[in-house]
């Protein structure tokens, strides 16, 4: 079942006076259980790809279809609980808030969403993060981890929603073989659980881990 | 209900979320909010330096008494003419006859350092003759014996009251023989420790009643007499309960009779406690508008200073807007997070600066001798007018964090 789907999208930007196409209509499915993996040349237009789909920018035409609701149609405040409580996020760079311990970081998607219960969300947050590997860093600051174990930490946010669909973009860019395969496999994992990974990557170790592959091709 | 939970829920994270960025960037934050801070110094320091000023006159216009009209002879000693002797006791008649159940008329004459006996005790001070009228408008209490009564005046007694001071002085009790200079005189009452009679500025002459020694008018023996006309030195209307707007008229009628029975000769002074206490309001106005330009100004300089604070720290967090953004905060949480943010700049620098202004204030006070006063209004507008500008100066920061794009955010290095 096509969780999201993606029409005719173009983007363009305005650089000065002059009009750059980053991506020009595409058109693709991101299915539930699969590991979409987009790949391609550098300004090919992949990063654009995956912040359409995850409506953290919007297509200059085209649309994204989020179980037939268009996140060019809705509103800012619900494209925002849409992006809470359905996605999660993998930066190639792991975004931490640096003055927040590990577990206030893992925590934070909560801050922005409902809580029904405060135990239960803390709760999922150890459970997450014993998940990854960094049960007993909770206390720990985020400038004290490595490269691997902060992308460990972004991933068990990524995951304390119970997202539908998790988007990566280059997660593995920054991190040495060893971390990477536990990423990759911790991705794989998710999609074998059935949720949907779209992830967008050039290296051919990770390509390999894909259900389904789209190459970008530079316009 | 659930939805005012939420909004409380979410207020109080985004509270500590800005607290958190605060202590993140200690020194910036502090000198941040320097302006703030030295803005609220001014405000609290010149509200209690106002406070201060207001309360001693209005001190000094409750001790002159409010529905009172004081009256005292100013006349220079040079060029009397038989037109007028100056106040006498035909003025006080017919001001009461005027006035009839409206209020009454006290007099009093005054010899100023008497030589005061008490068998081998010397002291020295000042001897009014009063009438029974005075005291009731002076609202001066007889703490030991009796108090003066129209038989004395009838009868012209030789009994005086004296202040509690002189009184304390010369070891005076009910019943002691005192000579004034060498007029002999008993004494029947003790009066209740009062003060001084707050004339500063007014024109008023000055009276302690602590040091004086009363006596019956008409047994004075110090009485100035102008051909053959006992003079006063002061008259005193005391005016019952009136809706104030009929206190001025009143003072011109009495000001009226008065230049009438004086053939227009201005040989006396008014003073209207109420007109005082108009002028006290005035000044106070204008003060207020002074002081309110000046800490406006501070605020206004304090405000922009944190505004660029506040922009700063958003160009070094876009990042981390982004972040938020793209895990699901609203561009209302973005623009909640930064206007406690400013929030909390201006409120700690408004509390800081509130603190500092009271010791400002008790400086000045001792450096200077100025009298100060501490109002609970001058405590709290610190901080809120320190919060209220965080506010309106934390807008534009915060309305631009909220306007980025998620995706734009994140890419920013």
């Amino acid at each position: 079942m096509a969780l999201l789907l993606g029409r005719n999208l173009t983007r363009t930007y305005s650089v000065g006076r002059q009009l750059v196409t980053a991506l020009a209509t595409v058109s693709l499915e991101v299915i539930a259980g699969h590991f979409l993996v987009i790949t391609g040349p550098s300004g090919a237009g992949k990063s654009t790809l995956l912040n359409l789909l995850s409506g953290l920018e919007k297509p200059t035409s085209g649309e994204v279809l989020y179980k037939n609701i268009s996140l060019s149609k809705i509103n800012e405040s619900k494209l925002a609980n849409i992006r809470n409580s359905a996605f999660g996020f993998i930066f190639q760079i792991p975004h931490v808030l640096p003055h927040k311990t590990v577990f206030e970081n893992v925590a934070m998607p909560f801050n922005y969403g409902t809580i029904s219960d405060p135990d239960h969300y803390k709760r999922l947050c150890l459970e997450h993060l014993e998940y990854v590997g960094l049960g007993k860093l909770v206390d720990r600051s985020p400038n004290t981890l490595s490269g691997g174990e902060l992308q460990r930490l972004v991933f068990a946010r990524a995951l304390v929603r119970n997202p539908e669909v998790i988007f990566a973009d280059e997660p593995t860019g920054s991190l040495d073989a060893a971390n990477s395969t536990i990423i990759l496999d911790l991705l794989k994992e998710q999609a074998d659980r059935g949720r949907a990974v779209v992830m967008v990557t050039h290296e051919k170790e990770a390509m390999a881990y894909g259900s389904d592959i789209l190459e970008l091709k530079k316009v | 209900m659930a939805k005012i939970d939420d909004i409380l829920i979410e207020l109080n994270l985004d509270l500590k979320d800005a607290w958190g960025g605060l202590l993140r960037r200690k020194v910036r934050s502090l000198l941040g909010s320097l302006g703030i801070t030295i803005g609220v110094v001014a405000l609290v320091a010149m509200l209690s330096i106002g406070e201060g000023a207001k309360q001693k006159a209005l001190d000094r216009i409750a001790s002159l008494g409010l529905h009172t009209i004081r009256v005292e002879d100013a006349r220079t000693g040079v060029g009397i003419t038989n037109l007028s002797y100056g106040l006498v006791l035909k003025d006080t008649q017919k001001i009461s006859a005027w006035l009839g159940d409206r209020g009454s008329v006290g007099y009093f004459s005054r010899a100023t350092n008497i030589a005061i006996y008490n068998n081998q005790l010397k002291g020295q001070g000042t001897v009014m003759g009063v009438n029974p009228e005075w005291f009731k408008a002076e609202k001066w209490l007889v703490a030991n014996g009796r108090p003066l009564l129209p038989d004395d005046m009838t009868r012209q007694n030789r009994v005086c009251l004296l202040g509690a001071s002189i009184a304390s002085d010369l070891q005076v009790s009910v019943g002691s023989n005192l000579r004034l200079h060498n007029i002999p005189c008993i004494v029947v009452g003790i009066m209740a420790a009062k003060g001084r009679l707050l004339t500063e500025g007014t024109g008023l002459s000055t009276l302690d009643f602590d040091n004086t020694v009363v006596m019956p008018w008409s047994g004075f023996p110090f009485v100035k007499v102008v051909a053959e006309e006992p003079i006063l030195d002061g008259l005193l209307v005391t005016l019952k309960k009136i809706p104030e707007r009929e206190i001025l008229p009143i003072a011109e009628q009495v000001e009226e009779i008065i230049a009438v029975s004086h053939r227009s000769v201005r040989d006396f002074s008014m003073v209207v406690p109420l007109k005082l206490l108009h002028k006290v309001k005035e000044t106070q106005n204008l003060f207020a508008w002074v002081m309110g330009s000046i800490a406006s100004l501070s605020l206004l300089v304090g405000g922009i200073g944190v505004m660029n604070v506040m922009l700063a720290n958003i160009s070094e967090q876009t990042r981390e807007i982004g972040l938020r953004m793209a895990i699901g905060a609203t561009k209302k949480r973005i623009i909640s997070l930064f206007l406690c943010h400013s929030l909390l700049l201006t409120l700690s620098g408004g509390i800081l600066g509130s603190l500092l202004g009271l010791l400002a204030a008790l400086a000045i006070q001792w450096l200077a001798g100025w009298e100060v006063a501490f109002s609970g209004v001058s405590l709290i507008l610190g901080p809120v007018s320190a919060g209220v500008t965080g506010l309106l100066f934390g807008i534009y920061p915060a309305m631009r964090a909220a306007s980025l794009t998620p995706a734009r955010a994140l890419r920013e290095s």
